[in-house]
């Protein structure tokens, strides 16, 4: 089994191609020229420098947090660099045509064709390379409705009301270490707003890519639905093969005024690192929404990549009513590690929360569910529903649950399961015995132990979801 | 440093006796270990700062009388304050069974080695009860030999008192005991008391630990169990919150095809406050664990819980339950709890839950519409919830004298 599993460990990354692409790349460093050049790069209003200029004293001050299940060596702030662009993007291109083929080609290969003709209807893209948005396709269509959808470049410089209102009230400059460094060097990253009464006409999508040696990526995405709106949300990445770890340290605002619903997917699946832990992407992200009355918002994360994962997406139903959704598929193999899981503070009276969290670890990788559920002081007739389950494959790996729970209010019921168990013999005797091959019989037990999460999934990314555990899968049973 | 602090480091540097090499090594790593607060993870919920702003003195009234456990026939330790009661105490032991003041231990060969083997180093009043704990008692069981009188280790504490007791038991192979800890006392007093349990091959100990002072009381202290091959450990464990209540119990496997079982009832009122950390390790393949933690909270209290499930690499074949279900009964009462798993083996089944909850408004109407009246059926329901804990219990004289006494905690609380 053990071969086999290191064989399985072995496969490549799909997307670790590197684009040969000229870009203009800052000095590795990190002082406050550094980011008076970002905002400078970006042609940004002086408020937003000086917002930048405070979370990063700010940040100064505060130590990198410990407390996660990860191991990593302690990164260099100052051998990053904080701004890549292609060369090709000084001039911004005014359409699709102008994009620098080799651009485009990138794309092609990873699957995101960015020609609106070929996509499949009904889904608008922003693409973010290392530091800049490349292309936003859709934008008219979709501002025929009164939605927003853009780089959050272009929102500061184009709705300065709608970012100087919303931004960081969730997640503030003070937030936590991560948060503070994006707040401070934050270069792209998508906007959305979603007016009042209106349900978005097609998914939205952001495709992140870290391209250049010794970057990090910081992006910042804000997203707002207002009264008794509606939008879908998606959301992938993927990074080169390279044997240094990169940084990926992102911040995700959703505002979800009253009666509106977000629903944000994730599908993250950056450089893992070899089997060995050497390369791979640092994945440091801090994802937060707001609900306000009779508001929902839905997370659903499928993690496959990542040498380190630590990532919270978390709820604050601060109105009555208001609902929170976490589901979660994390898979981890060979070295890599994850902490996640997610928040749920409940404020409000009657809000609900749900928490289905599944956990696969295979290889020598270690994978932490680590949560929070609060029930406030206010919090009355408030329900919540964790459960969080673990899978093993293979002898050397760890699964480990840190489930936080907090209770101020007697009305508020609480409920939370664990269990961890490995794909028991029994399951595959029977698969076995009914004429599937071993390989077949371990992906569909594992795809039925996450099948609560894939169905939470936009049809495109549960399609791409259940291949991508297929691939990683391969050849693990014996 | 808090004074307070630098005043026990000054205090434990006098102690000189015959574990003086072991204190040592705990004064060393105290002096290097931050005074906990709130972001210290194993103080979270439960600040200590009461400690630093009391005073306290080794002086002791010996008038204190500890509550006698009625139709229990036992052999009774008796501690005031944490020095030994010889006159309260029972002198005459069954054959097997040697009982040997801390202060004389330098008699038993194996009472040096056995000091912080299973107490885990990282706790800190763990390391002060480890270079300031002169008082408390040795008992070796020896092997195959069957104590049916339970062993009654009473500590009472005044107004005021300080003081630090350890005891250390050695079950040896095959043999049986039952060791009821009973610790007591409502006033402002700081208390330090840590057990270690060395359980022998098929060795079997049950366990009680009546952890019931109250109110202004500051409490902290751990029962801490190894268990070797085929070992079987029963343990229950009665909390009163007080003022400051800190419990830890850490349960080690270290032999093949143990078994242990915790049963945890914890009932709080007033501003109390009781804080449990468990700890299951599993070290080997093969045991099975269980714990079930049921508290009740009142009033102004808030209950914190942390348990712990640890299966190292390579311990296959390990079954492990945590149950904490939780009951609050005022708007202001909190629950804190946080019940982790930690595996590093496949071929495990481990699982976790936990719930917190009022009381079920059905179940409380089909009492009420059988003419029940409403604060009756409060008592019977929440006692309901925990007598099944009770029921549990081994020894029926310790059941049957709890039952009133946790009913009692139930008229005098506060109920919404």
């Amino acid at each position: 089994m053990t071969d086999q599993l290191d064989e399985a460990l072995q496969r490549e990354y799909e997307a670790g191609f590197v684009s040969d692409i000229e870009s203009r790349t800052f000095e590795p460093g990190l002082d406050e020229d550094v980011i008076r050049r970002i905002s400078a790069m970006k042609e940004e209003p002086q408020w937003m420098l000086d917002w930048r200029l405070k979370a990063f004293a700010l940040w100064q001050k505060m130590p990198e947090p410990d407390w996660a299940h990860i191991q990593y060596d302690k990164m260099d702030f100052q051998s990053i660099s904080y701004y890549s662009a292609p060369k090709s993007m000084d001039e911004r291109p005014k359409s699709l045509d102008e994009v620098d083929p080799e651009l485009l080609a990138t794309y092609e290969k990873l699957g995101i064709p960015l020609i609106e003709q070929q996509q499949l209807a009904g889904i608008a893209v922003d693409v973010v390379f290392d530091s800049v948005s490349v292309v936003t396709t859709f934008r008219e269509k979709l501002k025929e409705q009164g939605v927003i959808f853009c780089p959050i470049s272009d929102a500061i410089k184009e709705h300065p009301e709608l970012v100087k209102k919303y931004l960081g009230t969730v997640v503030s400059q003070k937030d936590n270490f991560f948060a503070a460094l994006n707040c401070a060097v934050f270069t792209d990253g998508s906007f959305v707003y979603i007016p009042k009464g209106t349900r978005c006409p097609m998914e939205l999508s952001t495709y992140f890519r870290i391209n250049e040696l010794n970057t990090g990526q910081f992006e910042r995405t804000l997203i707002i639905a207002d009264e008794g709106s509606h939008v879908s949300y998606l959301e992938g990445c993927t990074a080169p093969q390279r044997d240094e770890n990169q940084l990926h340290a992102a911040v995700v605002e959703l505002v979800c005024l009253d009666n509106a619903e977000i629903k944000y997917s994730t599908v993250q699946n950056w450089y893992p690192g070899d089997e060995n832990g050497k390369g791979g992407i640092y994945n440091f992200v801090t994802k937060r929404g707001i609900c306000h009355d009779n508001a929902k918002i839905s997370w659903t994360q499928v993690e496959t990549g990542s040498a380190v994962t630590w990532k919270y997406p978390s709820c604050i139903l601060k109105g009555d009513n208001s609902i929170g959704e976490f589901y979660s598929v994390a898979l981890t193999r060979g070295a890599q590690q994850a902490d996640t899981g997610t928040k749920m503070i409940h404020l409000g009276k009657n809000t609900r929360s749900t928490i289905i969290s599944k956990g696969i670890s295979a290889g020598k990788s270690n994978n932490s569910y680590r949560g929070l559920v609060h029930m406030g002081k206010g919090a009355k007739g408030a329900r919540n529903f964790t459960q969080c389950d673990s899978l093993l494959i293979g002898d050397k790996c760890g699964a480990h649950t840190f489930p936080y729970v907090e209770s101020r209010n007697p009305t508020a019921i609480v409920e939370h399961e664990a269990t961890t168990s490995k794909v028991s013999d029994d399951q595959m005797f029977l698969c076995r015995q009914r004429g599937l091959d071993p390989e077949k019989a371990v992906s569909m037990i594992v795809n039925g132990f996450c099948k609560e999460v894939f169905k939470e999934l936009p049809m495109e990314f549960a399609v791409e979801a259940g291949k991508l555990l297929e691939i990683s899968l391969e050849g693990s049973v014996g | 440093m808090s004074s307070w602090l630098a005043n026990t480091i000054s205090e434990a540097e006098q102690v000189n006796d015959w574990l003086s090499p072991k204190r040592a090594e705990s004064l060393a790593l105290l002096k290097n270990t931050p005074w906990p607060n709130r972001k210290t993870e194993a103080w979270r919920y439960t600040p200590i700062n009461v400690i630093e702003r009391a005073r306290f003195s080794a002086a002791n009234d010996t008038t204190v009388q500890a509550a006698a456990i009625e139709n229990l026939d036992s052999i009774d330790l008796v501690f005031v304050d944490g020095i030994f009661d010889a006159q309260a105490s029972t002198d005459n032991f069954p054959e097997g069974l040697c009982i040997t003041q801390l202060s004389e231990g330098k008699n038993c060969d194996w009472a040096l080695d056995s000091f912080k083997k299973t107490k885990p180093n990282k706790h800190f009043f763990g390391l002060i009860n480890d270079t300031l704990a002169t008082s408390g008692c040795i008992i070796d069981v020896a092997a195959a030999a069957k104590i049916e009188k339970p062993i009654r280790i009473v500590q009472s504490f005044s107004a005021g008192s300080q003081s630090h007791t350890r005891i250390l038991v050695r079950v040896g192979p095959s043999a049986k005991l039952c060791v009821v800890e009973q610790l007591q006392g409502d006033e402002l007093c700081f208390n330090t008391s840590f057990a270690e349990y060395d359980i022998g091959e098929a060795a079997t100990l049950e366990h009680y630990r009546l952890a019931m002072q109250c109110q202004a009381a500051i409490s902290i202290g751990g029962s801490h169990f190894s268990l070797a091959q085929s070992a079987q450990l029963t343990s229950n464990l009665i909390g009163f919150g007080s003022q400051l209540s800190r419990v830890d119990m850490d349960i080690i496997h270290a032999g093949e095809k143990a078994i242990s079982k915790l049963n945890v009832i914890y009932l709080l009122d007033g501003r109390e406050l009781f804080d449990l950390h468990s700890s299951f390790e599993h070290t080997v393949a093969h045991g099975t664990s269980d714990q079930n933690i049921r508290c009740i909270v009142a009033d102004h209290a808030n209950a914190v819980f942390n348990g712990r499930i640890h299966i190292h690499r390579d311990a296959q074949k390990i079954l492990a339950s945590m149950n904490n279900r939780n009951l609050l009964m005022s708007d202001d009462a909190q629950v804190n709890t946080k019940p982790e798993l930690e595996i590093y083996a496949d071929d495990v089944r481990c699982a976790h839950g936990v719930t917190i909850a009022e009381i079920d408004e059905e179940a409380m109407f089909y009492l009420q519409s059988r003419g029940i009246s409403r604060s009756d059926a409060q008592v019977m329901l929440s006692f309901g919830f925990i007598n099944e804990l009770v029921d549990q219990m081994p020894n029926i004289a310790i059941a049957d004298w709890l039952r009133p006494q946790l009913r009692n905690r139930f008229a005098n609380m506060e109920i919404r």
